[in-house]
């Protein structure tokens, strides 16, 4: 067996790939919809100060390549504050902070979407600010929010495979080893897409179940 | 007893209420009347503290809104009906009415819904309890808002315009249930344009005229020609409803 062959053993390196891209896709989307909540409670409870701070950095966020993030972060930060920072704390913090600033956005309209007037007749009856975000505002929000939320997730599932560059051992990293191993690009790079293809195509299949379990526990017909 | 002394509310620089004063005692259904944009339902925001008073002071059994502790006990003593019913989308009708009575009265929730199916009954609506507000016709939705006022035990029920939203067959439903409600002694504030019915429950009859609360009389003497008539802008505002 030459050394450019395949071997059975590149099944393991792919899986192992896998496993990298799957823990910081789930890590960074935890991380990515608690902060992007986050922000969107603060936004609308319009905490002094935050507003245009948010806006201006979710923008920013949105508005520019992630790779540029990626560099700003591995190379930007460490240089900037003397700090270390491994490949796989920078990708964590640029997705994160990425996936943040796209579900700040759905969460923020998800809440914008609810009538002014429902969350009058909720204070005029006594329920305090707690209870009213929790019982009118959050189940609403969710369910107008979860569809947009699904397509940015498989979205940010691709994005992850940027972070290769910076030397994450992830799928796409696997797939450049390979790739220079065995100098069969088509073949390496057809089977790398096919997994990213999969594992989109699931996510959005189990989204989809959520959203439709929702809807339905949800039969309000209006949103 | 609902007390609104001088109370002033400004929009920016534009005066919505100037000076009102008004008084409302239980057992009384007290009807206001007034063009649009005239400032009935920025009054009921005002006792129901959805608006800020720009001047003067509200109290609610002695509650003052513009107090934080104050409005608590005010909101308690008083329950609102909203022009567009204002109903939670996401929880049927039965959840829209036990929601305040189980996070605020903290009721039992099986109480809380034994309550809110007596309501329903009540008006009618016994079998739409587990129906969303989007499966509702509007004058079911307003018998509904009622309901949920009501579940609320209020001593003050704050109406306004309860019925504009409804076609003439859906408002006989919902006034024939205020009607009752009125005969059963219930305390009430009442904005409508719905004047014959006016007529028939109300105690008092005020008029407001560009934020100002120009007559405050009795209902009878409010319809006499010496009474509210010889006020040529209430005249004028009757005459006007009449050809509508
Ligand atoms: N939130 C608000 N901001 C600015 N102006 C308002 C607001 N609410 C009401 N107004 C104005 O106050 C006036 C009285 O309104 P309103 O109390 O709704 O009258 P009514 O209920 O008698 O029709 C109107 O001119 C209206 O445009
Ligand atoms: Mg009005």
């Amino acid at each position: 067996m030459r050394y450019a062959d395949f071997t059975p053993y590149d099944i393991v390196l792919l899986l192992q790939g896998l496993g990298v891209t799957l823990a910081l896709f789930v890590g960074t989307t935890v991380i990515g919809l608690l902060l992007g909540l986050l922000l969107a409670v603060v936004h609308h409870y319009r905490v002094p100060g935050c507003r245009p701070v948010i806006v201006v950095v979710t923008e920013a966020l949105k508005n520019s390549p992630v790779l540029v993030q990626l560099f700003l972060v591995f190379f930007g930060i460490p240089a900037f504050l003397h700090v270390r920072m491994t490949p796989v704390e920078a990708a964590t913090l640029t997705i994160s902070l990425n996936t943040a600033a796209f579900a700040f956005v759905i969460f923020r309209s998800g809440i914008e979407s609810i009538e002014r007037e429902q969350i009058e007749a909720a204070e005029v009856f006594g329920l305090s600010r707690a209870r009213i975000l929790r019982l009118i505002i959050a189940p609403q929000a969710a369910a107008f929010a979860v569809g947009p939320l699904i397509g940015i997730l498989v979205n940010q599932l691709q994005v992850t495979s940027l972070i290769s560059v910076i030397g994450v051992f992830d799928l796409t990293k696997i797939g450049n080893i390979l790739n220079l191993r065995t100098l069969q690009p088509f073949i390496v790079w057809a089977v790398i897409g096919l997994i990213y293809y999969t594992a989109a195509k699931t996510l959005a299949h189990f989204g989809g179940r959520i959203e439709a379990a929702l809807r339905k526990s949800a039969q309000w017909g209006g949103i | 007893m609902i007390v609104a002394e001088n109370v002033e509310k400004r929009f920016g620089d534009m005066p919505v209420l100037k000076r009102v004063n008004l008084t409302v005692a239980p057992g009384e259904v007290v009807t206001i009347l007034g063009a649009s944009g005239s400032g009935k339902s920025t009054l009921i925001r005002c006792i129901n503290g959805l608006e800020q008073l720009s001047g003067g002071r509200i109290t609610v059994d002695g509650h003052d809104v513009s107090t934080k502790a104050g409005l608590v006990a005010a909101r308690r003593a008083s329950a609102t009906v909203f022009q567009l019913f204002n109903l939670y989308p996401h929880m049927t009708a039965l959840g829209n009415i036990t929601l305040a009575p189980i996070e605020v009265l903290k009721l039992p929730k099986a109480e809380a819904e034994a309550r809110g199916r007596a309501l329903l009954e009540r008006v009618g609506l016994s079998a739409h309890a587990d129906a969303y507000p989007q499966q509702l016709s509007g004058g079911q939705r307003q018998r509904v808002g009622i309901c949920r006022a009501l579940a609320m035990q209020p001593r003050y029920l704050l109406l306004d315009e309860v019925t504009s939203a409804l076609d003439p067959e859906m408002t006989g439903d919902v006034l024939r249930i205020l009607a009752e409600l009125a005969a059963d002694g219930t305390t009430m504030v009442f904005v409508t344009h719905e004047i014959e019915f006016a007529r028939h429950i109300s105690s008092r009859i005020v008029f407001l005229e560009q934020g100002e609360l120009i007559v405050d009389l009795p209902t009878a003497d409010f319809f006499a020609e010496e009474g509210g008539l010889a006020v040529p802008r209430i005249r004028q505002f009757l005459s006007k409803l009449k050809k509508d």
